[in-house]
């Protein structure tokens, strides 16, 4: 299928984009780095062509349906998201070095899909409702803003490391200052917060019109508020109790590994009603 | 506890403890840490499954404390009334205050203001003061908002302010969050949840409730008419779906084809297509026909009955295959004719002339086999779940507005200076979002200094 082949490409400028990134910022090379923020834009247009590409096909195979319905077309979504985010980040905040943090977080969600089923499947009864779009959609938008918090709070964690230990030089110079990484972390956990809430909102709101429950604790939603839980812990300790730096950065990786459990390991380690999502 | 608050009374304690926000980030981590267990440990499983698990001591302390229902056990209760105690009181504690500071704006830019003020900029310059507070009311509208000019011993304030409602929005959204409760609260003790499994041409009206052993009357019935299941041309189903009527007092007052997704809604209790099975009773369909062609008749059989055909003899249908020899579904049928020994044959639903080979008075057909199903519905009644959504709604409006909104504030003071030149200050604070804020007061500070007058 096209669309597979579209998505394989993507996978490889990904993959490409990373090694840029990371040869750029160990080797100090500006150049490499400029190429690595092209990669992504084509990367992101031929992802944006593949989505619509599965899209349409889904349509030739009389399926008819938003290609987001299951683990692979959820990684890609993914992926494509994160990519996004990364160019806006870079573009607003003039700095390349996010990509080498960034970037591999879409490339390896591309090499996991990889390893998935990826024809189109026809959707489960339970599936076939307009509050998928809405509810996947707001959810993954969500998790993306939370990856590139996370990507960022890694380089929060190292330059702070250099930084306490006087070591001048290094990788890490080449960062934007602590103050406007410890910012951005905030910031993108700030745009995925409404996400995740609204995501979850969809989702009970989807549950309540199909079983007539809008919650019912099952692992997928009780992880998806222990994720919510962990970023309001993060929120409030930030506005009113003055956590940032180091501590944020760590609420912020523990956020984003709560997320990745939410989304891969409830479906592979525990059972529920979101098992038909698993792939 | 700090020194010097020791003399404090209780209550004072008692308020500062609910008050805290150690408290609330502590009751969050510890709803998020309790939530994980309930999803390690599979909750409200049969005894059974949590045998093959844990032995009997493990099983026994697990219920003990609740952990096989545990998002309803008393301590797992009692964290989420901590919760809102801390919300309630956090709100309390603090709305006042910033309804008084917004209700009462700081209209004048004093030193002690203006000390605290992260954007501040001086300048001497030529005029007169009313002249000059005309036109800088001016840029100020233009490029922020209107301000209101105070008049304070000779000299001239000018305050603007913008987004006051952003230092509502975590009320908003702490209020949204009770409100979901109380929705959930009004859910759980009027509504019900319950279930019913509908054979085919069935009714029900008494419906037992999940998990419980109570029964709920609707005082109407609900009738299946019929179920179907439609599959994909790759054999995966596509659509479960059941006809359903509403009957009360007798009269079919509503009718209706559900799906999955989309339910059946009569007086407030919604039925929703969960699942469905075989009833067990199954039917089929026999052709009796004249070789000739002058008469046709159908029967009805169903497992184990007898059916006389006038003037012909008896049929039972005895067994069915799916794909008898590859030819198809088929049926094995015993005629039985008065002073003849029974007779038994298959008939094949693709090959409906195929018993014309008998070539007696009459050949049979196999029509069809009718399964019987009944249709699983889930049946519930929630009258508290619009307020759940209207809680979810300011949820994230609250959200929003905390996030995305700021509180902006523009002060300008003019005042002649010992040299016969008006002294400006223009200084500004934002809560959020210094980045845009900066943008605007550059503008108007540009827009001041460009005023000729």
């Amino acid at each position: 299928m096209l669309n597979v082949r579209l998505f394989d490409i993507t996978t490889l400028l990904f993959g490409v984009a990373s090694v840029n990134y990371v040869v750029a910022l160990y080797g100090k090379r500006e150049t490499i780095a400029r190429i690595g923020t092209w990669v992504c834009i084509a990367a992101a247009v031929v992802s944006t062509v593949a989505i619509g590409t599965r899209w349409a096909e889904s349509y030739r195979m009389g399926i008819g349906r938003i290609p987001v319905t299951n683990l692979y077309e959820s990684l890609v979504f993914f992926a494509w998201s994160v990519n996004l985010f990364y160019l806006l980040v870079e573009w607003k905040y003039k700095s390349w070095t996010f990509g080498a943090f960034v970037m591999p977080i879409a490339f390896g969600t591309m090499l996991f899909a990889f390893t998935n089923e990826s024809s189109i499947e026809p959707l489960v009864p339970a599936l076939q409702s307009y509050w998928l779009h809405a509810h996947v959609i707001t959810c993954f938008v969500g998790y993306a803003a939370f990856a590139v918090s996370a990507g960022v709070a890694t380089m929060y964690l190292m330059k702070a490391k250099r930084e306490k230990r006087n070591v001048t030089g290094g990788v890490v110079a080449l960062f934007p200052s602590t103050k406007i990484l410890d910012d951005l972390v905030y910031k993108a956990i700030m745009w995925g917060f409404p996400f995740l809430t609204a995501g979850i909102i969809t989702g009970a709101a989807w549950a309540n019109y199909a079983w007539g429950t809008y919650w019912s604790w099952d692992p997928k939603e009780t992880w998806s508020l222990i994720v919510w839980l962990v970023y309001a812990a993060f929120l409030h300790a930030r506005v009113t109790r003055g956590w940032h730096g180091r501590r944020a950065a760590i609420l912020s990786i523990v956020g984003f590994l709560a997320t990745i459990f939410c989304y891969l390991g409830v479906n592979l380690v525990l059972s529920g009603l979101h098992s038909y999502g698993g792939g | 506890m700090a020194e010097g608050k020791r003399n404090e009374s209780l209550m004072d304690r008692v308020w500062e403890f609910f008050t805290s926000l150690k408290l609330a980030i502590f009751v969050i981590i510890i709803l998020a840490i309790a939530s994980i267990i309930g999803t390690i440990i599979e909750q409200n499983q049969p005894l059974e499954k949590y045998r093959q698990f844990y032995s009997d001591g493990t099983i026994r302390i697990f219920d003990s404390v609740g952990l096989f229902d545990m998002y309803h056990s008393w301590w797992f209760l009692l964290l989420l009334v901590l919760f809102t105690v801390n919300l309630v009181c956090c709100t309390l504690d603090r709305l006042p205050r910033v309804v008084k500071v917004v209700r009462n704006p700081k209209t004048t830019l004093d030193d002690n203001l203006e000390k605290t003020l992260g954007l501040v900029d001086r300048w001497k310059r030529k005029g007169e003061l009313e002249t000059l507070a005309a036109t800088y009311r001016e840029a100020m509208t233009s490029a922020f908002a209107r301000p209101r000019v105070t008049e304070n011993a000779g000299t001239l304030h000018l305050y603007a302010e913008k987004g006051v409602i952003s230092r509502f929005g975590v009320y908003v959204t702490h209020l949204s969050i009770i409100i979901i409760f109380i929705g959930a609260i009004i859910g759980n003790v009027f509504g019900f949840k319950g279930y019913a499994n509908i054979v085919e041409g069935e009714s029900a009206s008494v419906i037992p409730t999940r998990g419980g052993t109570t029964k709920v009357d609707l005082g109407f019935a609900v009738r299946c008419n019929k179920f179907w299941v439609d599959y994909y041309p790759s054999g995966q189903p596509k659509e479960y779906s059941s006809d359903l009527s509403i009957i009360e007092n007798g009269r079919e007052v509503l009718r209706k084809r559900i799906e999955v997704n989309d339910p059946l809604q009569y007086k407030g209790v919604w039925f929703y297509q969960a699942s469905y099975g075989s009833a067990g009773a199954t039917t089929v369909t026999v052709g009796v026909n004249a070789p000739d062609g002058s008469s046709r008749e159908t029967v009805t059989l169903s497992p184990g009955q007898k059916a006389e055909i006038a003037g012909y003899g008896t049929i039972s249908a005895i067994d069915y295959q799916g794909n008898f020899q590859g030819l198809g579904p088929a049926l094995l049928v015993v005629l039985e004719k008065p002073g003849k020994q029974p007779s038994q044959f298959w008939l094949l639903e693709s090959y409906p002339e195929f018993d014309r080979q008998r070539r007696d008075s009459r050949y049979l057909s196999f029509a069809g086999i009718n399964e019987i199903f009944y249709t699983g519905l889930q049946v519930a009644q929630d009258p508290g779940v619009n307020i759940v959504w209207v809680g979810c709604t300011l949820m994230v409006i609250g959200i929003m507005i905390a996030f995305f909104l700021s509180h902006k504030r523009l002060w300008i003071r003019l005042s002649r200076g010992g040299d016969g030149r008006v002294d400006v200050v223009l200084a500004g604070s934002t809560n959020k979002n210094r980045l845009v804020f900066e943008k605007i007061f550059e503008k108007i500070q540009a827009d001041m200094k460009a005023v000729k007058v």
